[in-house]
């Protein structure tokens, strides 16, 4: 793993100089910021490309996205280009931060990077034109290479930069037209694939630094919990221990090696100071939630269109049902970990697997001390974020450590910790209500959700009380189904377990709820789920499309093997709309979902694999939370610390068959690594349910019994 | 202790503790980080190696246990493997992290069945957890593989 000044000196070549009329505040830093014809893009005398993105990769294909977005805007070979995630620095924030979250890495990046690489194409088209004397009209950039036809000239884009570098970049460049874009929408190799395929280096787990120790964390295992005191010479007798050190929320045990490390974490002997939630458990957490249902409990309104009481009063039946799903914990595959390496000139140079830079910059800066310029993020690949790594809760404990040890520290967590530590997707609750009119039409919905609020616990800032948070009502909120009265609220029930967004956020729980209730609306009135979802989206036919086609490609009604049955379902997510139907059925009791149709309409897209590829990982992702994830909570800490007790989907699970529709509707591009997810739980419960007519009220479905 | 591994075809000399896991031999001693830790615990497979050919989780792998062994590691395939060439075929990974403990256990299953079923290759891929939910592109990888290894036998 290099730094970017390592990066560049290495590569030798960058001997040529482009202009840099929009570089980063980090590429001045790094003293490297005559390489860049703009913020993003970096080309080497040899003319390759690297772009510096905005964005992590996690494994949602965001790099890739980037690399074909600048390909065919700049004009070069898809080969050619490299991407590293950039250092915090304003071209690269939304909304004033660094980060990748909600979906928004090519929807958010598209334009932008397009208009750089659109500058870059025409300030060194413009260089070749003045050293041949022709017009820059005449020149176009095709694989790497400024071309002139009429003369039969051409310039790699590499010996151009230096000529570049005088000429500024124009504010309006002409973007080119679809027929020149030669990788968006087609199937591209992803770029990041081939290192992974072959084991190379590519995680902050598998970064060294001359002289690196190895620092294992002892964290409270109670929610919250700050150290007391622990004996430093319990860890004498384990070889290879060099120290113990008190880190926020705990100690660290620094080791010659990862093994010795651990080892003495074990030995350890640590207490924590008591906490007000000691016996803190899941139980009363739910019965704290399911009061908080009582209508009599003050409830902030979400959502208020038509009169509800009167809807209600007017209705042939009113129908109700209660429904709860757990804490869930991201559980990435990599457990935290980071690099810190503090040098001679002050400066903290970290190597971390972070989603959020800046975030994550603020936070090791203020443990060290020091201004945030004075620290250097490397962004590694992450092996996987799912929104665990927007935090910044295991950053200053690394620096911490380094400061206290004085060498390179490589710090890490055991999955123990990376369960145990908390930031889950919340546990929820809610009422939903519907009013149904003598011919079995919705006239009214009522939906009353209660639960901890996502924001309170994750936004520096918090979250006042009498404000609402907005995923605890995401997605019913903003939903498209219209009846005459619409009411949404949300009572809030504080809890001390620290909460993070969960891969579609509040999609996953109010999804469940709210489309697991239509098909219990829908068997209350007698009716097809499907055609009483087409009539509470009769006045929007782009939803209607969505559903249509998932329910056209999954045979919608046509008859099934015994024992076998469908359910649907459709969310909307981050700007794009999915719905999914599932085919399920019952082998030795557990749940089987042999076949899973998904129609997404996303706007347009950028990669047509990396979106086939998000669908079936959000789909499989959401299968494992629906079947058997929880986060079981006891003596105010997590009871499930490891896999063995909090299963993950293995491939045996997994549907026999996925099939992905992908709906280009040219409506403004949506998110794509969130809206596949939320679905799939009431596609799924809605089967099962049509299966054996027991209504499904909470989750997961390892908890209840099927003949 | 000194001990003797026979990594990837190579002798290799490490002063260890007898008891600490192969993976740390190979991440922290032998610099080989193709191998993962996930859990610790045998319960996720991101450290799946092969011992003497059997798809084995080296975090709970005891150094003194394969001292005569034969291991192979990621490292060892070459990255022209079919089933490494099949996963980028099928462009497999999404993070990343438990591919290469994906990749060793589809090799050692294709060692003992080269032709496997649908339901042979899902119940021999079992071990390995991918929280990315890749496992449908897993099944298929596996499955081109297979093919690819059987004609490049047959021909």
């Amino acid at each position: 793993m290099l730094t970017r000044r390592e990066f560049v000196l290495g590569s030798g070549a960058l001997a040529v100089a482009v202009s840099v009329p929009l570089r980063s505040d980090a590429a001045v830093e790094a003293g490297v910021g005559e390489r860049f014809v703009t913020a993003y893009l970096e080309i080497a005398a040899d003319g390759r490309v690297t772009l510096h993105s905005p964005t992590t990769e996690m494994g949602q294909g965001t790099h890739t996205g980037h690399a074909v977005i600048i390909a065919d805007e700049l004009g070069v070979d898809l080969e050619r280009v490299g991407v590293v995630t950039a250092e915090p620095a304003d071209p690269f924030r939304r909304n004033g931060q660094m980060g990748s979250g909600g979906s928004w890495g090519v929807r958010y990046w598209y334009q932008p990077l397009r208009k750089a690489s659109a500058q870059a194409r025409e300030v060194l088209i413009a260089a070749a034109a003045a050293q041949w004397s022709v017009p820059a009209a005449e020149c176009v950039l095709e694989h790497g290479e400024v071309v002139h036809a009429k003369s039969q000239r051409r310039a790699g884009i590499g010996s151009l930069a230096a000529a570049a570098a005088a000429l500024p970049l124009p504010a309006e460049p002409a973007l080119r037209p679809k027929s020149e874009l030669r990788y968006t929408g087609r199937k591209v190799p992803r770029v990041d694939l081939a290192p992974k395929v072959r084991g190379e280096p590519v995680f902050a787990s598998d970064v060294e630094r001359p002289g690196m120790v190895y620092a294992c964390a002892v964290l409270s295992p109670v929610f919250g919990g700050e150290l007391e005191r622990f004996e430093r010479d319990s860890v004498d007798p384990v070889p290879g221990v060099l120290d113990v050190v008190a880190v926020p929320g705990g100690a660290a045990v620094v080791a010659t090696h990862t093994w010795a490390a651990m080892r003495g974490a074990e030995a350890l002997k640590i207490r924590f100071k008591p906490t007000a939630h000691e016996a803190l458990d899941s139980a009363a957490i739910s019965r704290q939630m399911r009061a908080a249902l009582d209508p009599e409990v003050a409830a902030i309104e979400a959502r208020r269109d038509g009169d509800w009481a009167a809807v209600a009063k007017a209705a042939k039946r009113v129908v109700s049902a209660d429904y709860e799903v757990p804490y869930l914990s991201h559980a990435p595959m990599e457990p935290w970990n980071c690099i810190v390496e503090i040098g001679g000139d002050g400066v903290v140079h970290i190597w971390a697997p972070v989603q959020t830079q800046d975030r994550n910059r603020t936070a090791a800066a203020a443990a060290a001390g020091v201004p945030p310029e004075k620290v250097r993020l490397h962004t590694t690949l992450l092996g996987g974020g799912f929104g665990r790594r927007l935090g910044s809760d295991g950053i200053a404990a690394a620096v911490v450590t380094a400061r206290a040890v004085n060498k390179p520290v490589k710090f890490f967590w055991r999955r123990e910790e990376e369960f145990g530590q908390g930031w889950y997707r919340p546990a929820q609750v809610a009422r939903m209500e519907a009013a149904l009119d003598a011919e079995g039409r919705v006239t009214g919905l009522r939906v009353r959700t209660a639960g901890p609020a996502l924001s309170a616990s994750f936004s520096p800032q918090g979250l006042p009380a009498g404000q609402l948070d907005g995923s605890s009502v995401q997605t019913i909120r903003e939903s498209r189904y219209k009846p005459s009265a619409f009411l949404v609220e949300w009572a809030r029930v504080d809890q001390p377990v620290p909460m993070a967004p969960w891969r579609s956020v509040g999609a996953t729980q109010n999804g469940y709820f709210l489309e697991s209730f239509v098909d219990e609306v829908a068997r209350a009135a007698n009716r097809d789920p499907y055609e009483l979802r087409r009539e509470l989206l009769s006045h929007d036919p782009r939803a209607l499309k969505v559903i249509e086609t998932a329910a056209k490609a999954a045979d919608w009604g046509q008859p099934l093997p015994a024992g076998r049955a469908r359910g649907m379902a459709f969310v909307e997510s981050y700007g794009s709309l999915c719905a999914e139907v599932a085919e399920v059925s019952l082998r030795d009791g557990k749940p089987v979902v042999h076949r899973v149709v998904c129609a997404l309409d996303c706007g347009s897209i950028v990669l047509a694999d990396g979106v086939r590829s998000q669908v079936e990982g959000g789909i499989v992702q959401g299968l494992s939370a629906t079947m058997e994830e929880a986060v079981r909570i006891a003596q105010g800490r997590a009871a499930d610390r490891n896999f063995d007790t909090y299963p993950l989907l293995r491939i045996t699970q997994s549907p026999e068959r996925i099939e992905t529709i992908i709906i280009e509707s040219g409506e403004t591009m949506g998110g794509v690594g969130e809206p596949p997810l939320p679905p799939i739980a009431p596609a799924v419960v809605n089967a099962l349910v049509a299966l054996t007519g027991k209504p499904i009220r909470d989750l997961p479905l390892s908890k209840h019994r099927f003949a | 202790m000194q001990i003797t591994l026979k990594v990837n075809g190579q002798a290799r000399s490490i002063d260890a503790d007898p008891d600490m896991p192969l993976l740390w031999a190979l991440r922290d001693f032998l610099g080989l980080k193709g191998a993962k830790y996930g859990c610790g615990i045998a319960a996720c497979g991101a450290c799946t190696v092969q011992v003497n050919g059997r798809a084995m989780r080296s975090c709970v792998v005891p150094l003194k246990s394969v001292a005569n062994a034969e291991i192979r590691s990621i490292e060892g395939l070459g990255g022209q493997h079919p089933v490494q060439q099949a996963w980028l075929e099928d462009q497999v990974p999404q993070c990343g992290y438990c591919q290469t403990g994906q990749i060793m256990q589809a090799v050692a299953l294709l060692e003992q069945n080269p032709n496997p079923t649908r339901e042979e290759i899902r119940a021999g891929m079992e071990g390995v957890l991918c929280r990315c939910g890749t496992y449908p592109r897993i099944e298929a990888a596996v499955r081109r593989a297979a093919d690819a290894m059987t004609a490049r036998k047959g021909s």
